[in-house]
C-alpha cells in the first residue's frame, strides 16, 4: 500500500509527520508506533480478522492505530467522539470487533478488549517489526466508514487499500513536490480527512492537528495556525466560512498558505471571492467525490474567469485514473450541457456496502462496455468544456455544514424521542440554494404544556442521546396535523413554504 | 435594543421572542452550536452596524442576551 510504503521511506528522514497541541512526532516515531500496535495486534487477534474501531477526536495516537491496524492487516473504523452513545454502540455492533481503541472514555459494552490511552502507551512502548506481506492486500479493506443512512441506522462504506492507491495516484499530481504543512481538521471518520492522512503522508507532509475544542474557538485556532507554518489548506467550505467571518484570517496570518483544497460540500462564488481577495497568493482547488468512491474523483484550479461566470463554481474534470459518465450505465449522455446523473468508474469506486448487498445492488454496477467498476452518486451534473457542474441530488440526501446528512436519518431519530410520535423534517435554503439549516415539524403524542423555547431545550437534549449535534434541527415547531399531498404522503412543500411565511 | 436582540436569538433558535430571557445561556441550553454562533454575531453586525470580529470574542460574550446587549453597547461606544 502506497502509504505505508511512503511512511517507511520518510521515517528514515528527520521529517515531522504531525503537531498537536500535546506533541510533536516524526515520521521515524509515527513507523516505529504503528509497527509496535500492529505487532500487538498480530499477536493479539491471530487468525481473527474483524476490524477494529477506533473511537476519539484527534488525540496524538489515533494516526498511530490507523497504520498500525492497516500494517496489520486490518480494516479500521474510525468512530468520532461526537458520535452519540447509541449510534456508536450500532456501529460496533455490525463491525463486531475484537479490539476497541478508545480515547472517549466511555462505556462500549461489545464484548470486544477495549484499549484505553494507557494501555496504548504500554504498546507503543514495546518495540515490533511486521513484515509488509502482513500489511493490507489491495483487495482488502483498510476502512469502513459509518455514513447517514435513509433508515435511520448509519450505514458502512468499506474501502479498499486498492482504492486509496488509486486515490493517492489521482490527487498527488495536484500536491506540491516538495511536501509542507497540511491541516489535518476533518474528522478521521469523514473521508476527506484522506487528503491528509493518505495523499499527505504519501508525500511526506506534516499534518497539522486541529481538534474539535481547537475548530470551535477561532482565537485558539488563529493563535495556532500563525505559528503553523501551514501551506495547503484542507476543509469543507463551510469550515472556512466559520474563519473568513474574522477578519484576521488572512495572508499574513498564514504567509506560507499556497493552496486550498475544498471538498464535501458546495463551494460558493462568495467564498471564492473573498479568498482571492484574503489570499491575493494562494490558489484556490475545488473537489467532490461520494464517500463510495474514495474521497474525491474531480479537481479544478478556481479561475479569475471561473469566479465572474455566472454559473456555479465548476467540481471540475476526473482527477488521473478515474471515468466520469452523465445518465445510465450503458446509455450516457454525450451533449454538452445536458444534465443526467453523475457516475464514477474506474479504481476508486469501493465494493459496495457494509452487510447491505441489497444497496450495494442498487448503487453499484459493472458497466457493460468497459467492464470497470462503476457507482450511481445520486448526484445531478452537466459537462461543459470538459468540466462538471453540480446541480443537486436525486434524493433526500443533503449536505449541512460539510456534514452528509440523510433526511429519514433524522426523522427516524426524532421518532425515538418519548413524546414524538411523527417527525418531518425539510431542509431550509438560502438564495444560493445551500442548505442553511433543518427544521423539524413534529406531531407530539400528547400535549406537553411547554412554551416552544422549554420544548426546544428539553427536546433538543433528549435528541442529542441519538443524534451528533449537526443533525439536530435548529427549528423545532410542533403540528396538530400534517398537509398531505395528492399521493397521500406528508407534503414537505407546504411545510417549507410554511416556514417562509414564518406562520407554521 | 434588547427587544432586537431577542428576535434575532428567537429567530436562530426557533423560539417565540416572548421567552427570550435576559439571562438565558444559549450554550448551556444546547440551543447554539459554532455554525449558528457565526450566525448570530453576523446578525449582530447587521442589525447594530458594529464590527464584531468572531476570532477576537469570548464565548461568554455572546452566551447571554444580557451579555450581548453589554457587548453592542460597549461596540457602539
Amino acid at each position: 500500500m502506497t502509504v505505508l510504503e511512503q511512511l517507511k521511506f520518510f521515517a528514515k528522514t528527520q521529517r515531522t509527520a504531525l503537531v498537536d497541541r500535546q506533541e510533536t512526532v516524526s515520521y521515524r516515531e509515527l513507523d516505529a508506533r504503528s509497527d509496535a500496535f500492529a505487532r500487538w495486534l498480530l499477536d493479539t487477534l491471530g487468525e481473527d480478522r474483524s476490524p477494529v474501531v477506533i473511537c476519539g477526536d484527534k488525540e496524538t495516537g489515533f494516526l498511530s492505530c490507523v497504520f498500525g491496524a492497516l500494517k496489520a492487516g486490518r480494516a479500521y473504523v474510525p468512530i468520532d467522539s461526537v458520535v452519540p452513545e447509541d449510534r456508536a454502540a450500532q456501529i460496533v455492533a455490525d463491525v463486531a470487533p475484537k479490539v476497541i481503541v478508545d480515547f472517549t472514555g466511555r462505556e462500549l459494552d461489545a464484548g470486544a478488549k477495549v484499549l484505553a490511552p494507557a494501555d496504548l502507551e504500554g504498546i507503543f512502548a514495546v518495540p515490533g517489526s511486521v513484515p509488509p506481506e502482513s500489511w493490507v492486500g489491495p483487495e482488502d479493506p483498510a476502512y469502513i466508514l459509518f455514513t447517514s443512512g435513509s433508515t435511520g441506522r448509519p450505514k458502512g462504506v468499506p474501502i479498499t487499500a486498492g482504492n486509496l492507491d488509486a486515490f493517492c495516484a489521482g490527487l498527488l499530481p495536484w500536491y506540491p513536490e516538495e511536501g509542507g504543512t497540511v491541516l489535518h481538521q476533518v474528522s478521521y471518520s469523514f473521508d476527506v480527512s484522506g487528503c491528509a492522512v493518505y495523499a499527505g503522508i504519501s508525500r511526506g507532509m506534516t499534518l497539522f492537528t486541529v481538534d474539535h475544542r481547537m475548530a470551535a474557538d477561532l482565537r485558539e485556532l488563529f493563535g495556532c495556525l500563525r505559528e503553523s507554518g501551514l501551506t495547503l489548506w484542507v476543509s469543507t467550505p463551510s469550515f472556512a466560512e466559520l474563519c473568513i467571518q474574522s477578519g484576521a484570517f488572512a495572508q499574513e496570518l498564514i504567509p506560507h498558505l499556497r493552496q486550498f483544497l475544498f471538498c464535501g460540500e458546495v463551494l460558493t462564488h462568495t467564498l471564492c471571492d473573498a479568498l482571492a481577495e484574503r489570499f491575493p497568493a494562494a490558489q484556490v482547488l475545488n473537489t467532490y467525490g461520494p464517500t463510495e468512491a474514495t474521497v474525491l474523483v474531480t479537481a479544478a484550479e478556481i479561475t479569475d474567469e471561473m469566479r465572474k461566470d455566472s454559473r456555479p463554481i465548476p467540481i471540475g474534470g476526473a482527477i488521473d485514473g478515474v471515468t466520469l459518465a452523465l445518465g445510465e450505465p450503458g446509455r450516457e449522455i454525450a451533449g454538452e450541457e445536458e444534465t443526467g446523473e453523475l457516475l464514477i468508474l474506474g479504481p476508486t469506486v469501493g465494493p459496495g456496502y457494509f452487510g447491505r448487498p441489497d444497496l450495494t445492488e442498487k448503487a453499484f454496477f459493472t458497466h457493460p462496455e468497459s467492464g470497470l467498476r462503476g457507482y450511481r452518486t445520486g448526484d445531478l451534473c452537466y459537462r461543459k468544456n470538459g468540466l462538471y457542474y453540480y446541480c443537486g441530488r436525486v434524493d433526500n440526501q443533503l449536505k449541512l455544514n460539510g456534514y452528509r446528512i440523510e433526511i429519514e436519518d433524522v426523522e427516524a431519530n426524532l421518532q425515538k424521542l418519548p413524546n414524538v410520535q411523527r417527525a418531518a423534517v425539510v431542509p431550509v435554503r438560502d438564495a444560493d440554494q445551500k442548505v442553511q439549516y433543518l427544521a423539524a415539524f413534529l406531531l407530539l403524542r400528547e400535549a406537553d404544556g411547554l412554551t416552544s423555547l422549554k420544548r426546544s431545550i428539553q427536546l433538543k437534549k433528549q435528541a442529542a442521546a441519538y443524534l451528533p449535534a449537526y443533525m439536530i434541527p435548529r427549528k423545532l415547531i410542533v403540528v396538530e396535523s400534517f398537509p398531505l399531498n395528492v399521493n397521500g404522503k406528508i407534503d414537505k412543500k407546504a411545510l417549507a413554504a410554511s416556514l417562509e411565511e414564518g406562520a407554521p | 435594543m434588547e427587544q432586537k436582540i431577542a428576535e434575532i436569538v428567537a429567530e436562530l433558535c426557533g423560539a417565540d421572542v416572548e421567552e427570550i430571557e435576559p439571562e438565558l445561556n444559549l450554550f448551556e441550553e444546547g440551543l447554539l452550536d459554532s455554525f449558528a454562533a457565526i450566525q448570530l454575531v453576523m446578525g449582530l453586525e447587521e442589525a447594530f452596524g458594529v464590527s464584531l470580529d468572531p476570532a477576537a470574542l469570548p464565548r461568554e460574550s455572546i452566551a447571554t442576551p444580557a451579555a450581548i446587549a453589554a457587548l453592542i453597547r460597549e461596540k457602539q461606544g
